[in-house]
């Protein structure tokens, strides 16, 4: 039995040694931990293998600098390996220790997963009973970000606790880093006992954590690889791994998935469409269209918002719904948008001065530092005053490093821009993001609009985020406004602007201006 | 001090009989490490789940509430409460058993209705509420 009790006796009974950082978060490792020269010699025994060893040998401490471990030696030392004679050839006496094990949660690293799986594919029978887990904390940042980094290193060290217990002796547990971990596990019985074992880490993980008086919950997502399925080489293996981790994330969080060829097929067709939109860009495919958004009281004509529009040269007309993700994903939302907002500034200067823009901005782009110097100078170069420029956010925006978040939006803010709340009610519809920053303009989702006059429960989320524009002073624009009786609707509640077919489809610049002197 | 009030499925196998051994071991055990680290609080169980309040210092708290959720013998923790308290309402453990009898319907309302326990349904206050009549109850013997 190893418990605290046995490990704090041995500890008085030890002299103490020599500690830095890293030894000392080996020695209070809970799993016993050892490393084991050539000759078999212990260099190294952190206290739950001191108290283990103990036990199980009937050893006393002081022996343990000299005593050999025999092959019939039987304790687990799961801190660093797949099982003592890995440790053997592993970890070389006098080795530095820091570059194969993480120092907060003592696990071993990337190398050594990689190691272990090439050893592992260079022996066929470890080949068929093994599966590669990746798994992936959801909700992490938020706890880092919203309780602070030392909570944050406390759950990462529960998590870890709670996994082990999951895991068997011969299974090895690498931090990859930040919240990611790889599970390599063995069994004769696979894929079932991969299944198993992930099945008991998404619940266990995604119990809650009672930490510094904090209750705090996360959820684990794992993507499972095997090499029947998953590829014959290390790089291979853990990529596929990663497709269906991704492909978990994908399906909802909180799961596990095993990988599908399929899914190989679908990041190369996303693969495809990154390479297509780079040459979008360069190729001008790319163009915008704007849709009129008009006062509720006489349809003025108050503003336009530019929408974009992707014509692939063998595809056709490509939905933004499909490219954004994948954009937002490579980062290449940033040029696009870039390009947007130059564009369309550059079309209104070409409109009469008191004719609005509104430009939408992915939270990419938010959290992207060079944003307000595109900002800038798109309105310089395009000579319209910032006063015309509404910059349209989710509230996602806002669930992301919110200080930062924060200070990007009041610098933009500070140049004059106005700042629009988009698709208001769809997502957490916090009131807390109303106070978090003062919006100009909150847009209801088209969603609730439709469903106005048939759903009770949306004309009455439509009343209520009417009524609270109205106390905060903040102009209220209804999206999706399609017929004459939601317009009325949307009157008598109080709301000020209205988009949508009632007034018009999006429509391409070269008919802006006769559309402006129709209306 | 905090309190905490979870609720959770019961995973255990077995006959009724066998179930009522095995909280009973439950029950034993958290009584002996609980009483230990100064933590108290009220079980109570059907053959559906359990639900369970504890109270005691932070730090003990956490550890045993830690031990807990790992115990395989349970899912689907669903903790009701959290908060900070300057007093306890379990200052010993107590422990009942919800059956299908009228009694337990007069004593546990609604708890009762679903022998499944259905956590969903459940709230904090509820839960409490039922556990005081049962220490109520045991006083009364």
């Amino acid at each position: 039995m190893i418990n605290g009790k046995a490990a704090t006796l041995c500890w008085s009974e030890t002299k103490p040694l020599p500690i830095d950082a890293l030894t000392e978060a080996a020695m209070r490792l809970p799993e016993p931990f050892a490393v084991i020269d050539d000759h078999d010699r212990i260099v190294f025994a952190n206290l739950a293998f001191r108290a283990a060893y103990c036990v199980n040998e009937g050893a006393r401490m002081t022996d343990i600098e000299t005593h050999r471990v025999s092959a019939e030696t039987e304790f687990r030392m799961s801190g660093l390996s797949f099982g003592r004679r890995l440790v053997t050839r592993e970890i070389k006496a006098g080795e530095d220790l820091r570059e194969r094990v993480d120092a907060l949660t003592g696990l071993p690293n990337r190398l050594v997963l990689r190691e272990a799986l090439e050893r592992m594919l260079a022996d066929p029978q470890a080949c068929n009973e093994s599966a590669l887990l990746l798994l992936d904390l959801d909700r992490f940042k938020f706890v880092n970000d919203t309780l602070g980094h030392p909570i944050g290193d406390k759950l990462l060290c529960r998590v870890v606790d709670r996994i082990r217990k999951v895991l068997r002796d011969g299974d090895l547990l690498v931090r990859l880093g930040g919240d990611e971990f790889a599970i390599l596990h063995a069994s004769q019985k696979q894929p079932e006992s991969a299944r198993a074992i992930a099945q008991r880490i998404v619940d266990l993980v995604g119990r809650s954590y009672l930490i510094d008086d904090h209750l705090v919950t996360i959820g684990t997502s794992i993507g499972i690889a095997t090499t029947l399925f998953g590829g014959s080489d290390a790089d291979r293996l853990i990529k596929s791994a990663d497709l269906a981790l991704y492909g978990a994330k994908e399906a909802g969080r909180g799961q596990f998935r095993f990988f599908e060829q399929e899914m190989d097929d679908r990041a190369q067709a996303r693969r495809t469409l990154e390479q297509d939109m780079r040459r979008a860009l360069a190729l001008r495919q790319f163009s915008l269209h704007y849709q009129p958004q008009a006062d509720i009281a006489d349809k003025t004509i108050l503003g336009f918002e530019a929408l974009l529009r992707w014509k692939h040269p063998t595809l056709g007309m490509i939905s933004p719904a499909a490219f954004i993700p994948v954009a937002e994903e490579t980062g290449l939302i940033v040029q696009i948008g870039e390009w947007v907002l130059r564009a369309a500034c550059h079309e209104a200067a070409r409109w009469p001065e008191d004719i609005t823009i509104a430009v939408n901005l992915s939270p990419v782009q938010i959290a992207h530092h060079g944003l307000i110097d595109v900002v800038t100078s798109a309105l310089a170069n395009a000579g319209i005053s910032p006063g015309r420029l509404e910059l349209e956010i989710t509230e996602t925006v806002l669930l992301q490093d919110t200080n930062s978040t924060l200070d990007t939006l009041h610098r933009l803010r500070a140049l004059g821009v106005r700042i629009a709340m988009d698709d208001f009610g769809t997502g957490y519809s916090s009131l807390s993001y109303l106070r978090a920053f003062p919006f100009d303009k909150v847009k209801i989702d088209q969603s609730f609009i439709r469903e106005m006059s048939t759903d009770k429960e949306a004309a009455a989320i439509v009343r209520a985020v009417i009524g609270l524009g109205i106390s905060l002073g903040i102009s209220m624009t209804a999206e999706g406004v399609e017929t004459e009786e939601q317009l009325q609707g949307l009157r008598n509640e109080g709301c000020t602007e209205l988009q949508g077919f009632l007034i018009s489809r999006p429509i391409p610049s070269a008919d802006v201006a006769e559309f402006l002197s129709r209306n | 001090m905090q309190r905490i009030v979870y609720a959770s499925r019961n995973l255990m196998e077995g006959s009724e009989e066998e179930k009522l051994q095995g909280v009973q071991q439950i029950l034993a055990a958290a009584r002996r490490n609980n009483t230990a680290a100064g933590v108290t609080g009220a079980l109570i169980f059907n053959s559906g789940g359990f639900a369970q309040v504890l109270e005691g210092s932070s730090h003990e708290l956490a550890e045993i509430f830690e031990r807990i959720q790992c115990d395989s013998r349970h899912t689907d923790v669903l903790v009701l409460d959290h908060c900070s308290i300057s007093e306890r309402i379990f200052p010993d453990w107590s422990m009942g058993f919800i059956g299908t009898n009228t009694g337990d319907e007069l004593m546990f309302g609604a708890i009762t209705q679903d022998s499944g326990f259905d956590v969903s349904r459940l709230a904090a206050d509820e839960i409490l509420a039922a556990m005081q009549r049962l220490v109520l109850e045991e006083e009364n013997l």
